[in-house]
């Protein structure tokens, strides 16, 4: 298994991340023969015109929905793109009746605590199977790329009988925060872009620390940790756009515990509850995604890596 | 002070393999209680009646004899084939095909990418929420093709809607991985093939796309491993019954439905089982027809 994923072209990003670079998309055509410029000139207004009609169709239902988030219910009739007198009034009622405040910040709440565990855990684990060298490291590093192979369909029953009744303690964490938490301490994924980060730093800078009479932990936080930044921004940004829009999860551990529920489980919820009004549930769908793409124009190329990791799971 | 003191060879390693085990302690500890320990607990569970309150008695591989003539798994398993059969080769289509558009030395690529990927970025929550609106009896959709349909709530285009919508959402994803893959061919070869005269389209099947072929493996098995857990929209559009008429009940669905609403564990356990030996089979067979020469 460890062997396809090398043989995965997507890895090469954390790699370019890790020199820094900025990512490069596109390379430059070989340059054209001469005397086509006419041709080529018509093919290319042809190829824009399809773009451009192609990324309307990603993006129109985008715009829909804010334009949607803006009107009345009675508005909603008409098929205007525009609003007759935009207002903010379905986030106002969607954010204090509905409960969308709540679910806004639980979801800030999930995801920011399930960041810093994977972050905390997956640069412990990632550093140690790059850098120190132990009895079994290779074997148990093997075991955790495999834990890829798992998927949610077997863990489900028996996590949620897990949380039913908590080994040990014997306590029941279904419909709490913290059986949130604890399934979702680290993953696979983000402890393997950690460690492929930390494996492209140069030994440079722990032979000098290690000069230094610096012992492994000062070495880890103080000089390796801050080297790790890009690595240690991709997991925080993968870690927390997958724990904003998980759906699945908070379904099954929040259950029937609404003041729990983060935005997805809290949209279902209303559309279920309340079926057509349309202004509220496009405004709570924007509540849900203008963060994200906040996210992605600011941080894009943590992104990409990131996905390139997230893909991994293959 | 320690750093003075000159250590064995020895004792050195020793500490610095204590040390690593310290590191690894706490993540190796929670992926064995949430992923090694849980894959075995789940064939154990499967082998019993188990309900809520734990195990009821052994009934060996009645649950997967069972599941067989199960109207409602059949159907399950029968709709989430048909569902991975057509949005497995629509994703890879559509997602090579964008890559290869936003490869190009093209003005505004940035921001194709950006709308290409955007649907990707979003919950899959907000974004069937928003679909469902648009698909309404009296949505969008229908007062352009001047139809009258629910689409999501009427037993032969609910599972079609679902697939449509799910093409459109991750073909972004897909399309990020051809890009790394594209990124990674050397521009020599087109060169060469230009000095060579090939065609553009030529130049595409005869070079880029064979090329491609550690990552049509890779977009592949993400894709098929994605389809085959598909849940979150069939939730979504049934209210978690899988309607109407069973059109919208995948196997995702039935297992949580099986699990979290009847509490029948031991049954939800064994199609746990049967879904990821299915998924690892698949994954092997991918391997075989597509990413045997890569394999290291």
């Amino acid at each position: 298994m460890a062997s396809d994923q090398r043989a995965s072209p997507a890895i090469a990003i954390p790699e370019q991340l890790a020199a820094d670079q900025p990512l490069a998309f596109g390379q430059e055509p070989p340059s054209g023969i001469p005397g086509r410029e006419r041709a080529e000139i018509v093919s290319r207004t042809i190829v824009y015109i399809a773009l451009i009609g192609v990324s309307l169709l990603f993006l129109v239902p985008f715009i829909w929905s804010v334009s949607t988030s803006l009107k009345t219910l009675p508005e909603t009739a008409y098929f205007d793109l525009l609003p007759d007198n935009p207002s903010l009034r379905a986030y106002r009622r969607a954010l204090s009746e509905f409960n969308f405040a709540r679910y806004f910040l639980n979801s800030v709440f999930l995801s920011t605590v399930v960041t810093l565990f994977n972050l905390a855990l997956s640069s412990l684990g990632g550093y140690a199977f790059a850098r120190l060298r132990f009895p079994g490291r290779e074997a148990l590093f093997f075991l955790v790329l495999g834990t890829m192979m798992i998927p949610d369909q077997l863990r489900l029953v028996p996590i949620f009988q897990m949380l039913i009744d908590t080994p040990v303690t014997h306590s029941n964490l279904i419909g709490t925060y913290q059986g949130y938490f604890a399934i979702n301490l680290v993953g696979a994924a983000t402890l393997f872009l950690m460690r492929q980060y930390f494996l492209t730093i140069p030994k440079d800078f722990e032979e000098a620390a290690k000069l230094d009479a610096a012992g492994y932990f000062k070495t880890f936080f103080r000089v390796m940790l801050p080297l790790a930044g890009p690595a240690l921004a991709a997991v925080a940004i993968l870690t927390f756009q997958g724990t904003w829009n998980d759906f699945f999860w908070p379904l099954i551990i929040f259950l029937g515990n609404s003041d729990l529920y983060p935005l997805p489980v809290g949209i279902f919820q209303f559309k279920d509850t309340y079926e057509t009004q349309w202004p509220e549930l496009m405004a709570g769908s924007v509540i849900s995604i203008l963060p994200i793409a906040l996210l992605y124009v600011f941080f894009q190329r943590y992104f990409v890596a990131g996905i390139a990791s997230a893909g991994v799971k293959g | 002070m320690r750093g003075r003191r000159r250590r064995s060879v020895g004792s050195e390693r020793l500490r610095e393999a204590l040390v690593g085990y310290g590191f690894i302690a706490l993540p190796m500890a929670a992926f064995l209680v949430l992923f090694i320990y849980p894959m075995v607990y789940a064939f154990y569970i499967s082998y019993f009646d188990w309900g809520i309150l734990g195990k009821i008695e052994k009934v060996g591989f009645d649950h997967y004899r069972g599941l067989y003539d199960d109207f409602t798994f059949r159907k399950a398993v029968k709709n989430t084939l048909r569902y991975t059969a057509v949005v497995v080769p629509s994703q890879m289509a559509l997602g090579l095909l964008m890559a290869v558009i936003v490869n190009q030395a093209i003005r505004g690529r940035t921001f194709f990418r950006a709308a290409f990927y955007f649907p990707s970025l979003t919950s899959s929550a907000a974004i069937t929420a928003i679909a469902m609106y648009i698909l309404a009896s009296d949505g969008l959709l229908n007062s352009i093709l001047h139809t009258n349909r629910a689409w999501f709530a009427e037993s032969d285009t609910a599972l079609e809607s679902i697939m449509a919508l799910n093409i459109w959402t991750t073909s972004g994803t897909m399309m990020l991985f051809y890009l790394a893959a594209l990124q990674s061919i050397s521009t020599d070869v087109y060169e060469a093939a230009a000095i060579d005269g090939a065609k553009t389209w030529r130049t595409f099947w005869r070079i880029t796309f064979p090329l491609l072929k550690p990552a049509h493996y890779f977009v592949a098995v993400i894709s098929v491993i994605g389809s085959l857990k598909i849940f979150d929209q069939a939730f979504f559009v049934s209210g978690g019954g899988g309607g109407p008429n069973y059109s919208t009940t995948t196997v995702m669905l039935q297992l949580y439905n099986t699990a979290i609403k009847d509490y029948n564990f031991g049954l939800a356990a064994a199609m746990g089982v049967v879904l990821f030996v299915f998924i690892f089979a698949l994954t092997l067979i991918q391997r075989q027809l597509f990413g045997k020469s890569e394999v290291a």
